[in-house]
């Protein structure tokens, strides 16, 4: 079975991987305060306050989240996340994309070296569709498909839903 | 980001900076700003019109500019179109901070960079060498927007201040594109910048028995509202109106921790905050959600904050205070409530290690002469206008028994919270 959503491509990209995710605001700060400073493969979720990420490995995953909190530090992290080596492999925000994630992101994305893929605006559907572990197929037209077991079959997820 | 979604408008001089008229490195720069506005759905780009304050103060990677980037811009002959302020210096006042030599070794190794980096910024447009707090807006500092003025500050803590008491209009923009659009001179119009994003969408009452702990209120408010914007009935049952020093203080903390628990910008309290005064509950946007706040709700909060030292048992190694940085009546508050617990137990200084942080023209105002300098340092306090977040950088003090009243700190590092009154006792007790 696979579930398809639609949301606006901030970074273009066509990524696949596994979906981490966060039913509540992302601190970014937080989340990689101990993973910005010596290189390693991981980037274990330091943000005691979210009780779906804490201890999580966050590194080459989809993280999945409404949006991002806390301190305006987290600006700088994912250019420093690329740098290491241990950044996500894409962001997805099922609202706008808040200030802070945009600026960071963007940032990293054109003063730094590769690409984090963000796709916005995927609505609330998709965030309470995806869970941790999911496959997830990331198109450069913003598309996302969570790929479960048993495929075959394909679930098309409502789009007035998915764009709201 | 896909171009059909973009629906920037450009003036002819954005476009032509946009095109490279100013150099490679304004093109660039430009080009960073116009994509930031494009994500944030704006129609168009606005000048800023006040100084700056940006989180960037540390020379360590993955929190502001690299050592290359700043060294492009400062090659490219680029600088902010105003001064700006930034957050407080890393803790490199080791004296003033109890560590010992291996936490100082670490701390040298990483902030190797820091007095190029601040050389850096000067030339970028930093204010002086004593720009660094997080309290930029106090009096003796000076960076004070008026109301409405368009900015792209950064450090969330102050961010909300600008917005909620001031009045002035800003996003809560990251470390790095703050510095860029400060240089660009612009900044999308979008969110808080417009008119009606700065509706209430959330009222907040409060009905607690007493003026409810600012720490702990902001938690709570931010945890539930987001990235909303609340209005706060309730507290100027408590608060005198006129925005004098005491209810300064307590907007101060209960808008750095309403930030940092969730993403809140700008806050309204009814009767208090100028936007708040001028139109009332009329402030609330029609669709806005209430939430009750009582003396239970704050006490689960405290109750839920998790142990997160080696030894939940252990004797508090150190306590910080002054996150964010305090004024000089607070000041005096720590300095007379511990000295009088001091007198009280006939006990000649504090038994926990602890620094009190405070902007630099504040300390300088304080005055090494005053009393409420001699009475601190006499009971083991020691001031610093460092950041204590910094100290926790490194693996050396994951773990260890630090207390602090700042719910900032506990959120960002190991550090337990406890109210400014539990504090006192437990330096002076030296044991929870």
């Amino acid at each position: 079975m696979s579930l398809t959503f639609k949301g606006r491509p901030v970074l273009p990209g066509t990524v696949t991987g596994v979906a981490v995710v966060s039913h509540g605001g992302f601190n970014t700060y937080a989340s990689f305060f101990e993973s910005i400073h010596e290189p390693s493969d991981k980037a274990i979720c330091a943000d005691s306050g979210n009780a779906d990420l804490y201890g999580r490995d966050l590194a080459g995953r989809v993280i999945c989240v409404p949006n991002t909190t806390g301190s305006t530090s987290g600006g700088a992290v994912w250019q420093r996340l690329i740098d290491m080596g241990n950044a996500p492999r894409a962001m997805l925000f099922s609202k706008a994309i808040d200030s802070l994630a945009a600026g960071g992101l963007i940032v990293a994305d054109l003063w730094g070296g590769e690409r984090i893929v963000v796709v916005d605006r995927l609505g609330d559907a998709f965030l309470e569709a995806v869970v941790h572990g999911d496959a997830l197929t990331i198109g450069a037209d913003g598309g996302v498909v969570i790929h479960r077991s048993g495929a075959g079959t394909s679930q098309e997820a409502p789009q007035e839903d998915a764009l709201a | 980001m896909a171009g059909e979604e973009a629906n920037l408008r450009l003036t002819p001089q954005e476009e032509d900076v946009l095109a490279g008229s100013d150099g490679p490195v304004a093109q660039k720069v430009m080009r960073t700003v116009v994509q930031y506005g494009q994500a944030l759905g704006a129609e168009r780009l606005v000048d800023i019109s006040g100084e700056g304050h940006l989180v960037i103060a540390y020379a360590i990677p993955g929190t502001g500019p690299s050592l290359e980037m700043l060294e492009e811009l400062v090659a490219a002959g680029l600088t902010t179109k105003y001064p700006f302020t930034l957050d407080p210096r890393p803790p490199l006042d080791y004296d003033n901070w109890a560590l010992d030599r291996q936490q100082v070794a670490v701390l040298d190794g990483m902030y190797r960079d820091q007095a190029r980096y601040e050389d850096l910024l000067l030339r970028l447009g930093a204010r002086d060498a004593d720009a660094y707090t997080c309290r930029p807006f106090l009096e003796e500092v000076g960076n004070i927007p008026k109301r409405g003025d368009i900015l792209a500050w950064s450090e969330s803590a102050c961010v909300v201040w600008a917005n909620s008491v001031l009045g002035a209009r800003t996003n809560r923009n990251g470390a790095i594109m703050d510095l860029l659009c400060n240089i660009a001179g612009k900044v999308p119009l979008s969110g808080l910048l417009d008119d009606g994003a700065r509706r209430a969408t959330w009222r907040i009452d409060v009905k607690t028995g007493d003026l409810p702990l600012p720490q702990l209120l902001g938690a709570v408010i931010g945890r539930r509202v987001q990235a909303g914007v609340p209005l706060v009935t309730g507290l100027d049952r408590f608060l005198d109106a006129g925005l004098d020093a005491p209810t300064r203080d307590y907007l101060n903390e209960l808008g750095t921790a309403c930030a940092t628990a969730g993403a809140v910008g700008l806050f309204h309290v009814e009767g208090i905050t100028p936007e708040a005064v001028e139109q009332g509950t009329g402030i609330l946007a029609r669709a806005h959600r209430t939430y009750v706040v009582d003396d239970d709700v704050l006490a689960d909060l405290a109750a839920s904050y998790p142990v997160l030292w080696r030894d939940g048992d252990a004797r508090p190694e150190k306590c910080y205070l002054g996150c964010p940085h305090v004024s000089l009546e607070q000041i005096d508050w720590w300095a007379r409530r511990i000295t009088a617990a001091l007198q009280e137990r006939r006990q000649p200084r504090i038994k926990v290690p602890t620094t009190l942080c405070a902007a630099p023209q504040t300390l300088a105002r304080l005055g090494a002469a005053g009393s409420a300098w001699r009475d601190l340092q006499a009971a083991g306090v020691m001031l610093s206008a460092g950041c204590p977040m910094q100290l926790f950088d490194n693996d050396l003090a994951v773990g260890s028994a630090i207390v602090t009243n700042s719910t900032k700190l506990r959120t960002y590092t190991n550090a337990r919270f406890f109210p400014d009154r539990r504090i006192v006792e437990i330096l002076v007790d030296g044991e929870i």
